[in-house]
């Protein structure tokens, strides 16, 4: 039995606005200036969690929370909705014309996030062991223990009354972030998502990738977030908002076998070329990739392998890690942030960009990028 | 807008690993005579806790019911997933070689993750600083295992999906795999979802005022609150005129779904905002509010729910409000997994011809207004043809599925 879409080419889905938060800093020019220079400046060491294990991280340097979000009802957030809510405040702001109020409740959010903010689940449950009586918790932040805080919030905060998605995927969470989010809106749930993925830096992730011995050497532990407006063609035309970029297609595989490394470039080679299929476009058209696992141990010579199977070595890579460290949740939105920003530099010669990403849990995913026709303009809000 | 069609998506498999039992069928027995679930705390120290009862599931044997996992290396959560898929596809009858050379995957809700294992690193914290962490359960942690565990022990090579929408999940879950099948990018998904129970969770709701002390009464005068809970539940989903080539038991129809938020809250829920989701759920199913025959109520038990729910559905339906009744009466609020319980609940329901009971309803409280049908006790005879399962969350996630009965 074949599913009768897989054959087919889907709706590509338009991206008309994007807010990035990065160890770069905030905003698009931030990020392409880091990865043409290809680091990050390190930030003041007050970014940095206290307690954080003796290994390299990549903070945000300021997320500008006030100047942002305004200085009130910010107070019992934790860091995971801030660098969120920053993203979604850069992503709206920046779109021309601007969402009106009666268009946010045919809006939704889908916000890939593995665990949530791990150290406000952590804290929380703290509270219950080292208190006086195990119920003395603050009430207050239990809500921030919940993985679906975030998105709950960037709700409340914008108004946003559709769909309203939390994705836990693993090193693919922004991707099936744009995944659910193409469903939505193909299914008529919604015209519109942000959508993206979210990774805060605190002590308990820092430890957590230092025990687990997952980073290559030299590799930081990083946060941010990137949130896309993702609209259907029809939505983005309705409204003449200018496209950023076209996600032609958005593919996910496991590997569904014991050993999930084994059968990881496999697999990854089996998605980008049903994502290409699927896009309508063949191996040649491929310009530029941005691969995900380029910190991980192990999976790095995986994903190469993959991709190579299908669209050979020529292909130039935008590699985000390097200079953003390790975002698992976010890296897929941050990768795909880094080509939108690069594009806005150089304008593209035609052709189609890659996002690729493969997890430990032995799933891959692939997003099929294409840019704008004559570039991305530039019409980031300025502070 | 018209609604964009596609193929129909049935439900021929159910699984349930439950404080109930292991498996539908039991499950279904235990909702149909109004059993409780519901016992002392054994998960976690309740030393200093006031309330020291919960739905936990005590009989579940992983090693007896997974084939590919080794529970050493996989959380709570996840083998309860796991095992409930396992439960799920053996109920269906589909070949296992049919499932990994096939299209399929899964999409698993959730509230909190690997709780369980969260906590165990957390005391480990607690007592020795982070450096202390074990390595192995730090690999546990990440949410999206859990529906990794699915593809894993089940071999399905499609979409592993985690959708950690709180307590609303596992119907974002079952709306998502219902897509997936209905548009072919899939030929079978299970859907379903998974919590843990644990301290923080009892503790956070205890000093929010909305945990009952011993027995979860849903719509009832004197109901205080919910009873944490955990398990895991699977639903295969399958495309129509596949499941009737091969033969398969059809419990149901999928319909359709309405997700929405209410935008407003973190924690309030809202009666406007919901009453727009049960219209989406209804436009999504092509369904209108006379065709309701039974609501499988999110009735956590707490008098904020249930008041609000009561006052959506009657937006909605105006005074004629079909039977309404909640499980959580028997099993507690499962959490991730609750809105998954209760579509196999309906599921039953509508394939063997029953309203599932509120079994903890003693008298209806009076401020919910005339007309409202908690199906006090057991579980009630009827031939319900259409029902629809209700999921709401924290951050005001609303999540209704609408099921149908294949005559």
């Amino acid at each position: 039995m074949t599913g009768l879409a897989t054959r087919t080419v889907v709706e590509p889905l338009m991206i008309t606005g994007c807010g990035v938060v990065s160890a770069a800093g905030i905003g698009l020019d931030a990020l392409a200036d880091a990865i043409g220079a290809g680091r990050a400046d390190q930030p003041a060491a007050s970014a940095f969690p206290e307690d954080a294990p003796p290994i390299p991280l990549a903070a945000v340097p300021d997320l500008k929370v006030a100047e942002h979000l305004g200085a009130k009802g910010t107070r019992h957030l934790d860091r995971t909705t801030l660098l969120a809510l920053v993203a979604c405040n850069r992503a709206l702001a920046g779109l021309v014309p601007a969402l009106p109020e009666p268009d946010r409740a045919r809006t939704g959010v889908a916000i890939g996030t593995s665990t949530g903010s791990i150290r406000s689940s952590s804290e929380f449950s703290r509270e219950t062991l080292v208190q006086a009586l195990p119920y003395l918790v603050r009430a207050n932040l239990f809500p921030n223990s919940v993985m679906n805080c975030c998105a709950a919030r960037i709700a409340i905060v914008n108004g946003i009354r559709g769909v309203n998605a939390t994705l836990a995927g693993g090193q693919l969470s922004s991707l099936a972030a744009l995944r659910y989010a193409r469903n939505v809106i193909d299914r008529g749930h919604a015209d519109r998502v942000l959508a993206g993925g979210v990774e805060e830096l605190s002590a308990q992730s820092a430890w957590a990738w230092h025990l687990a011995r997952g980073l290559s050497p030299g590799t930081a532990v990083g946060e941010g977030c990137a949130v896309f407006v993702a609209e259907s063609r029809r939505a983005a035309d309705r409204a003449g908002r200018p496209v950023l970029a076209e996600v032609l297609a958005c593919e996910v595989r496991s590997t569904g076998g014991d050993d999930p490394r084994h059968q990881l470039s496999t697999a990854l080679a089996g998605c980008v070329e049903r994502a290409l299929r699927r896009s309508g476009v063949g191996p040649d058209d491929v310009r530029e990739v941005a691969p995900g696992a380029t910190g991980q141990r192990g999976l790095r010579a995986l994903e190469r392998r993959g991709v190579r199977a299908v669209v050979g070595g020529r292909p130039g890579e935008v590699r985000v890690a390097p200079v953003l460290g390790e975002t698992f949740s976010a890296g897929g939105a941050l990768q795909l942030a880094a080509l939108i920003a690069g594009w806005r530099r150089r304008p593209p010669a035609g052709g189609v960009a890659l996002v690729t990403s493969v997890g430990h849990d032995g799933t891959a995913g692939c997003l099929v990028v294409r840019p704008p026709a004559g570039g991305a303009e530039r019409r980031e809000v300025r502070r | 807008m018209a609604e964009p069609t596609g193929r129909r998506v049935v439900v021929t498999g159910l699984g349930a690993v439950s404080s109930l039992g292991i498996g539908a069928p039991a499950f279904t027995a235990g909702i149909r005579a109004g059993r409780s679930g519901v016992s002392r705390i054994r998960g976690f120290d309740t030393t200093g806790f006031p309330h020291t009862v919960a739905g936990e599931v005590h009989d579940f044997a992983p090693r007896r019911l997974l084939r590919r996992l080794d529970p050493d290396e996989w959380g709570r959560s996840s083998l309860f997933a796991a095992g409930a898929a396992r439960l799920a596809v053996a109920d269906a009858g589909v070949r296992p070689a049919e499932l990994s050379a096939g299209n399929a995957g899964s999409a698993i809700g959730t509230t909190s993750g690997e709780s369980a294992v969260i906590e165990r690193l957390t005391a480990q914290w607690v007592e020795g600083g982070f450096k202390e962490l074990d390595p192995a359960l730090v690999r546990q942690v990440p949410a999206n295992r859990i529906a990794a565990a699915v593809n894993r022990e089940l071999g399905l090579t499609g979409d592993a999906q985690t959708i950690a929408t709180a307590c609303s999940a596992s119907n974002y879950a079952l709306g998502y795999a219902y897509d997936m099948v209905r548009t072919g990018e899939a030929d079978l998904m299970i859907g379903g979802g998974a919590d843990s129970v644990n301290r923080w969770a009892h503790a956070g709701f205890y000093r929010l005022g909305a945990l009952a002390e011993q027995v979860c009464r849903p719509f009832d005068v004197d109901r205080t609150g919910i009873l944490t809970a955990e398990g895991g539940v699977a639903l295969l989903l399958e495309e129509h005129d596949h499941a009737i080539a091969r033969g398969a038991r059809v419990y149901a129809e999928v319909l359709g779904y309405g997700v929405n938020c209410d935008a407003l809250h973190p924690v309030a829920p809202d009666p406007g905002r919901i009453a727009e989701c049960i219209r989406a759920a209804h436009r999504n199913a092509g369904v209108g509010p006379d065709d309701i025959d039974y609501i499988c109520a999110h009735g956590t038990g707490t008098p904020t729910n249930d008041a609000t729910e009561i006052q959506a559905v009657r937006e909605v339906f105006g005074d004629r409000i079909p039977p309404i009744s909640s499980i959580k009466s028997m099993i507690g609020h499962t959490m991730g997994a609750a809105s998954g319980f209760g579509a196999l609940a309906c599921c039953m329901a509508l394939y063997e011809g029953f309203l599932p009971p509120t079994a903890t309803l003693a008298e209806v409280d009076p401020r919910l207004g005339d007309g409202v049908d908690c199906v006090p006790g057991r579980a009630r005879a009827a031939r319900p043809r259409i029902a629809q399962n209700h999921g709401f969350a924290f951050g005001g996630n609303n999540a209704i599925v609408i099921l149908r009965r294949m005559s």
